[in-house]
């Protein structure tokens, strides 16, 4: 898979969107969100040790001709969001519309929405972090904000392949150690899985602000399957065999009625969510999400 | 003009059929594999419906094509040539006095046809003659059932066989004036004489050459002598042959393969009475032996045994016994009126043999069926890759 590059008509309508969390922001005391991006240096508020990956000119080389020591300002440029694009790599994500072999598999639209996600994030000086679950390799990439971060986060999603079932416990206790309150969840996933479900529910649960994102094909949508059909579940193996023109009516009915049950549920617990058919353009989600229409409430807070 | 299978059991090659059948069949029940992730939200119960749906029919269609015509080609069908069915029928034989047979049957020009091999219509010359009573029974075997038969023969017939026809159809006999015309008599082939004879038989030689002598009289060197002692090799040409010695397995067995033989010393013999004397005693006995037949006297060929060889019609009685009058082939038509017969257990299943048979032609249309099948068949595989 190469990196993942956004068509430049979405990147022209994504210079109208602008990622912002629904609130808590302002129980840091730092202030609204909106007005510290935007306003960049006005303000000093601690330095901070140096950490391998922070860029050069940020060290403030006043304080290491005095102290010997790197410190980096943390003032004008941090920004109090960190933007945490949580992906599901499992091999249901690797599914691919019979219809159309030039159209990407689920995990490649996630990537590339992963890829349209940091790019707002970079613009408006956000931090952002990738975090993979199950796939050909771990991935969790730290949050951090700048240029180099969004290069390093693009190739490593485009070494990820889908694989693997949905990761246990132990595999998701960096998520928690890494993902602080209040930050930006974009979760990316097909949401096939009820362990995918129950971590978006204890992430929001845990005042993770989560933005859900359910990847969809239009196969799923529209079942354009005909004859008989040995059905196999990617992860699981499982197989079951039907007869899809007679299965259809029913499958239709059970699917919408699966996805208006998940609306439910995270509408439940407060996550923001959006479904994404791959035969759609990528930024839809995302306008959804974060345009004007989506978010009418953001202005007031 | 009608097809007839003369091996119809072979039609129970007619099963293999089911064999495309079920490979067509069977390749059906294979689903196709499809990677699916909304797997759950599938009902098990819309299992796939086993219709009886064959796959590539017009491939299928060819292969049962094959087979019966395979199964066909056992069956042996052949084309016979039988008469349109119903109606009356017409035949004249050949010879009649055609104004004759005109004033004897009115409309004999329209539907008659000649009594003559291949029973050509009227206006084309008859085929070469041919024996009328086998003719006859052909007919007889060969119309349907409820046929009425009308034959115009001439006063004087020919091509007869000895015995009057017996027909299961009803047969109206015109007589009218005539005379059937004749094969040309075979001319007379010749004909060899062995004659191996004993030491003390030598005497009664003399009588068979003076026989013999009698007969090339009347056609001059057709009838050639072969005389040699014993011992020496039976000529496989040889039609006639005078055995005087003792009997011997190789005589005996020349016989069997189909020889008429003079033997002598034959007391024992039961044949049918050939020669009787002026008392009535049985002179010589005539007995077939495998294919041939034996002229057994129970004595020697000698005066002392066998009076009759100095008669003067001894020749001619000699030759009766080597070669059977022919029973007479000439009859005047009134005496050879065909008698109803009851008709036999199964009346044409023998008949049409000497039909057409279309084996060549069903093989010719098999191999390009077969072709064809192998084109469609391996075709199809390449579609996908073009």
């Amino acid at each position: 898979m190469i990196a993942p590059s956004i068509p430049p008509d979405v990147r022209a309508r994504l210079r109208r969107l602008r990622l912002h969390a629904r609130g808590g922001i302002g129980a840091d005391g730092l202030g609204q969100h909106a007005s510290r991006s935007r306003g960049a240096g006005l303000e000093f508020v601690q330095y901070r040790a140096y950490e391998p990956g922070d860029e050069p000119r940020r060290i403030d080389w006043k304080l290491y001709a005095r102290s010997d020591r790197y410190f980096v300002r943390e003032a004008e440029r941090d920004s109090p969001l960190a933007v945490w694009l949580l992906l599901d790599a499992t091999a249901s994500m690797g599914y691919r519309d019979g219809a159309d072999a030039a159209r990407p598999s689920k995990l490649e639209a996630a990537c590339l929405l992963a890829a349209c996600t940091i790019e707002l994030a970079l613009r408006q000086g956000d931090r952002f972090g990738v975090v993979a679950l199950g796939g050909s390799a771990p991935l969790a990439i730290p949050a951090a904000p700048g240029a180099r971060q969004r290069d390093r986060c693009l190739l490593e999603l485009a070494r990820l392949h889908a694989a693997g079932g949905w990761p246990g416990e132990d595999a998701l206790r960096p998520l928690w150690e890494r993902v602080a309150a209040h930050a930006l969840v974009v979760f990316v996933s097909d949401f096939f899985d009820e362990a995918s479900l129950r971590l978006a529910e204890r992430l929001a649960a845990a005042r993770r602000e989560v933005v859900a994102v359910q990847m969809l094909a239009a196969d799923e949508r529209d079942f354009p399957f005909a004859g008989a059909h040995r059905f196999v579940d990617p992860e699981s193996a499982v197989e079951r065999r039907v007869d899809a023109a007679a299965a259809r009516a029913d499958f239709l009915r059970r699917f919408a009625a699966a996805r208006a049950d998940l609306a439910r549920r995270f509408d439940a617990c407060g996550i923001r969510h959006a479904g994404h058919v791959l035969d759609e353009p990528i930024d839809a989600p995302l306008q959804r999400l974060f345009g004007e229409r989506g978010a009418p409430r953001t202005g007031a807070a | 003009m009608s097809a007839v299978l003369l091996a119809p059991l072979g039609l129970a090659a007619l099963a293999a059929l089911a064999l495309p059948l079920a490979i067509h069949l069977v390749r059906r029940l294979e689903l196709s594999r499809t990677e699916f992730p909304a797997l759950r939200w599938i009902a098990e119960r819309a299992r796939p419906r086993r219709r009886l749906r064959f796959e590539r029919p017009w491939l299928l269609a060819l292969r049962l094509a094959l087979l019966a015509l395979l199964a066909l080609l056992l069956a042996r069908p052949v084309l016979v040539e039988a008469p349109q069915a119903g109606g009356p029928w017409l035949f004249v034989v050949p010879g009649v006095d055609r104004a004759a047979a005109r004033a004897a049957v009115p409309d004999l020009e329209a539907h008659a046809r000649w009594l003559a091999p291949g029973f050509a219509p009227l206006d084309v010359p008859p085929a070469q003659p041919a024996p009328l009573a086998s003719l006859l029974r052909e007919l007889d075997a060969t119309l349907p059932p409820d046929a009425t038969l009308t034959v115009v023969v001439p006063a004087e017939l020919a091509g007869l066989d000895g015995e009057r026809p017996r027909l299961a159809h009803a047969v109206a006999w015109r007589v009218v004036p005539g005379r059937m015309p004749e094969a040309a008599p075979a001319p007379a082939e010749p004909v060899r004489i062995a004659v191996r004879y004993a030491p003390e038989a030598a005497a009664s030689l003399a009588y068979l050459q003076a026989a013999v002598a009698a007969w090339n009289v009347r056609e001059p060197g057709r009838y050639r002598l072969d005389a040699q002692p014993l011992g020496a090799p039976l000529p496989e040409d040889a039609r006639w042959l005078a055995w005087l010695a003792p009997p011997a397995p190789e005589a005996q067995a020349w016989i069997e393969r189909g020889g008429t033989a003079l033997a002598i010393h034959q007391a024992g013999t039961d044949g049918e009475p050939l020669w009787r004397d002026a008392a009535g005693r049985v002179l010589a006995r005539t007995q077939p032996v495998g294919r041939g037949r034996v002229l057994a006297l129970p004595g020697a060929l000698a005066p002392a045994d066998l009076p009759l060889l100095l008669d003067a019609d001894f020749p001619e009685r000699l030759l009766a016994a080597f070669a059977p009058a022919a029973p007479p082939t000439h009859a005047p038509a009134e005496s050879m009126a065909p008698r109803r017969a009851e008709r036999a257990a199964a009346p044409a299943s023998s008949a049409p043999a000497s039909g057409r048979p279309l084996d060549g032609w069903l093989a010719l249309l098999a191999a390009l069926l077969f072709l064809a099948e192998r084109i469609l068949a391996t075709r199809r595989p390449m579609e996908p890759a073009a």
